[in-house]
């Protein structure tokens, strides 16, 4: 560390008459890489201790207690979990949670890659047009969801509009209205919102891969598409991972979106875990058993960042 | 250094007889204060629909409190819709954010309110008494946890010169008679819509009062035994699935509070279950409209009966606050009839006050179109009638158990699976075999 610092060219601090040893042996103390990496470290470690392991742990602690809002806690041991093994619509915002994820995962890592090609293209506006793309990531999603809910709307909404203007139906299908339709709505929303992410993520790994590798490929006679084959995806591929990763875990925590959207509605068909936690711990006052339902997100959230962790280290 | 020579004793004398005279002069109430330090109270409340009773509240009723008492009113407008809740809980949870509010909910936190009986009892004697579904949800173990101050009521919306080309002359009177109405409208493009998803008052406020009038409740009065599984409930459920599939929009089964505010206001539909805020909205902003929008009450079911659902505004006092009785004493002033009924005035009695003072209130005949928000409170019952308004019930209600019995039969589900769904969780939520 301390080769750093003499290598910057930086001026040394002046040592006054009171005290060079001390304040030299300090600086020594603080410039050994254990002292010094655990300097940097904590501020950070102690910020995520109290404002995520606060509330994780003490969602760990509720949730084996019966704990109503304003109530005092009985400790239940797991019953809150057994409770929950049999409450159907546990399984429902479960089953709901893994399809919504899946489905939106894979079109934002699809629309992304496709997107990231695009805008690696020299065009005229290209600039412009990659701020542009930003935008679905940049509004804030309340905003952006209420605007979905008209665009949305069964009457009046853009899309039943272009489908009775352009002949395709009459009336339009109700998209917050049917069970299918819906999930098919907040998982077209979520992917909207998180292309931009994708895309500009897939764009800044696009532009690290070397034009040489294309240039030999091409030599060797590989058409646009074994370009992209052998030489792009691979490229890639740490990328799209870490993409993948990150964009399943906030999927899988989504609640905004279809907390505005439909409040999990019609007959449960979108709750997610998120949601379903938050009307029993928020709606119902149930702390304990909505805590379960929040915790029950952890182990996959635990197995992505195992998976995570161990390609990171390969790489 | 010379220190200023003390006032002379004549001087605080004068101030102490001043003080005195002023106590005389002002009552024992304002007393207490002309005394106390003066202090902040926070009030929260959500902000309501009609913008004169906030401003009323915020330019007439604050600046005279703190002009008599010297104390200074902080309001904390909480926004509308459903969010309310989640603040007032987390408010609780932390022992922090107002002295008073719009206590919402208030079975979730009865506990850190304070008995405010003696306001309750005393406002109650002096304006004609309280009608007595209200004490239900008001009065715990013989307390007043929080006093009334209005039902929102909640009743049909409709079309009247949509009904009135469809041939309806008078509002279905019967549930039979809706779905009939329902069905001739939907024909000429003009369908209901009956909201049945995910909402906080526009899905219960038909769905309750159409299954009580099926002679059917969720609970015993005891609130101990599920009373919803009966034959009269699936009798409910079939016509609900009729009329959702015969009269109504599609999209209603997934509506929140906002939606069919939205459709009715766009033309979209001819009726639905409201609070008087669409004609509030349409005689703004579409007065066309504004002229052909009439309200009607909830129709009678299959035992004759007719029944509303309550929407109440109740105002506690948390017991953590630096001064309770600071806040009692402004609750108990602003439920004064000097204070009150003109702030009732104000919003167009859009709130409806449960005390039978206001029964002949010269307001309710200003527009003859509001008159039935008014009958509401003689036939409104609290969404956990008859079992006791406590934890269990809010809970069955936030979490949608009746609500989407009733949508799944709508999506499809057969009507003996969505009632043993709704049973089961009712089994679970009040925790009885």
């Amino acid at each position: 560390m301390s080769r750093i610092f003499e290598a910057s060219g930086a001026p040394t601090l002046e040592v006054g008459a009171h005290g060079p040893v001390g304040l030299g042996r300090l600086r020594a103390f603080v410039e050994r890489e254990q002292v010094y990496s655990w300097l940097m470290l904590t501020p950070p470690v102690l910020f995520l201790l109290a404002f995520l392991g606060y509330p994780f742990f003490y969602g760990v602690y509720l949730s084996f207690f019966h704990r109503e809002v304003a109530g005092a806690a009985s400790f239940v041991g797991l019953r809150n979990f057994v409770t929950l093994a049999n409450d159907p619509i546990f399984w429902q915002s479960v089953g709901n949670t893994v399809k919504f994820t899946a489905a939106a995962t894979v079109l934002k890592a699809v629309g992304g890659l496709c997107m990231a090609l695009v805008m690696n293209q020299n065009f005229r506006m290209k600039a412009f047009s990659r701020a542009m793309l930003l935008l679905p990531f940049i509004v804030p999603t309340v905003l952006s969801t209420v605007a979905w809910q008209w665009i949305l709307d069964p009457g009046m909404g853009l899309f039943n509009r272009l489908l009775v203007v352009s002949g395709l139906a009459n009336p339009g299908p109700s998209w917050l209205g049917s069970p299918t339709l819906a999930m098919i709505s907040i998982i077209m929303v979520n992917t909207w919102r998180g292309l931009p992410f994708f895309g500009i993520s897939i764009l800044a790994g696009l532009q690290t891969i070397p034009i040489e590798l294309h240039e030999s490929a091409t030599i060797d006679g590989a058409g646009t598409w074994g370009r992209f084959r052998y030489v792009t995806l691979p490229s890639l591929l740490p990328v799209l991972f870490i993409v993948t990763t990150f964009s399943i875990i906030i999927t899988f925590f989504d609640f905004q979106l279809v907390y505005v959207l439909t409040g999990g509605g019609p007959a449960n068909s979108t709750h997610l875990m998120a949601t379903y936690a938050y009307s029993i711990s928020m709606g119902a006052g149930q702390m304990g058993l909505g805590s379960a339902v929040a915790l029950s997100m952890v182990p996959v959230l635990g197995l992505l960042l195992v998976l995570l962790t161990i390609y990171v280290r390969k790489d | 250094m010379a220190q200023p020579a003390p006032p002379k004793a004549s001087r605080r004398d004068f101030l102490k007889l001043a003080a005195g005279a002023a106590t005389v002069a002002t009552g024992p109430f304002i007393s207490r204060h002309a005394q106390a330090k003066p202090t902040t109270i926070t009030f929260a409340r959500e902000s309501s629909y009609v913008k004169n009773f906030d401003e009323h509240f915020q330019k007439v009723l604050i600046p005279a409190y703190q002009k008599s008492t010297g104390i200074k009113i902080e309001y904390q407008i909480q926004a509308a819709g459903g969010g309310a809740v989640p603040q007032l809980v987390s408010m609780v949870e932390n022992k922090s954010g107002a002295d008073l509010a719009w206590v919402q909910q208030e079975w979730l936190y009865r506990d850190a309110l304070v008995d405010v009986s003696d306001i309750a009892e005393a406002v109650g004697k002096e304006q004609g008494g309280w009608y007595d579904e209200i004490k239900a949800l008001s009065v715990d173990n013989g307390k007043w946890k929080s006093v009334p101050q209005a039902n929102i009521g909640q009743v049909m919306v409709y079309r009247k010169d949509w009904f009135d080309e469809a041939g309806i002359k008078k509002f279905p009177d019967t549930w039979d008679e809706f779905l009939e109405a329902g069905i001739k409208l939907k024909a000429k493009g003009h369908p209901f819509g009956m909201s049945m998803g995910h909402g906080f008052a526009d899905n219960y406020s038909w769905l309750y009062p159409l299954l009580w009038s099926y002679g059917v409740t969720v609970m015993d009065k005891t609130g101990k035994k599920v009373a919803l599984d009966s034959s009269e409930t699936a009798k409910a459920v079939d016509f609900v699935r009729r009329l959702y599939k015969e009269a109504c929009i599609e999209d209603c089964v997934g509506w929140l509070d906002p939606h069919n505010n939205k459709a009715f206001l766009t033309s979209q539909i001819s009726c639905t279950n409201n609070a008087y805020s669409i004609m509030v909205s349409a005689k703004r902003d579409l007065p066309e409209m504004g002229k052909v929008i009439d309200h009607a009450l909830n129709p009678k079911g299959p035992t004759g009966q007719r029944y509303h659902s309550l929407v109440p505004v109740t105002h506690g006092v948390f017991a953590y606050g630096p001064d309770p009785q600071a806040a009692k004493d402004f609750l108990r002033w602003i439920m004064d009839p000097k204070q009150y009924r003109p702030w009732i005035s104000s919003g167009d009695m859009y709130f409806a006050p449960y005390l039978h003072a206001f029964d002949k209130f010269p307001d309710w005949d200003i527009e003859p179109r509001v008159k039935p928000f008014q009958k509401v409170l003689e036939t409104g019952k609290l969404t956990s009638w008859p079992a006791p308004a406590n934890r269990a019930h809010g809970a069955v209600v936030n979490r949608w158990v009746v609500i989407d019995m009733f949508s799944k039969a709508c999506t499809g589900a057969p009507t003996k699976s969505v009632i043993a769904e709704a049973v089961g969780q009712l089994k679970q939520i009040y925790g009885v075999a």
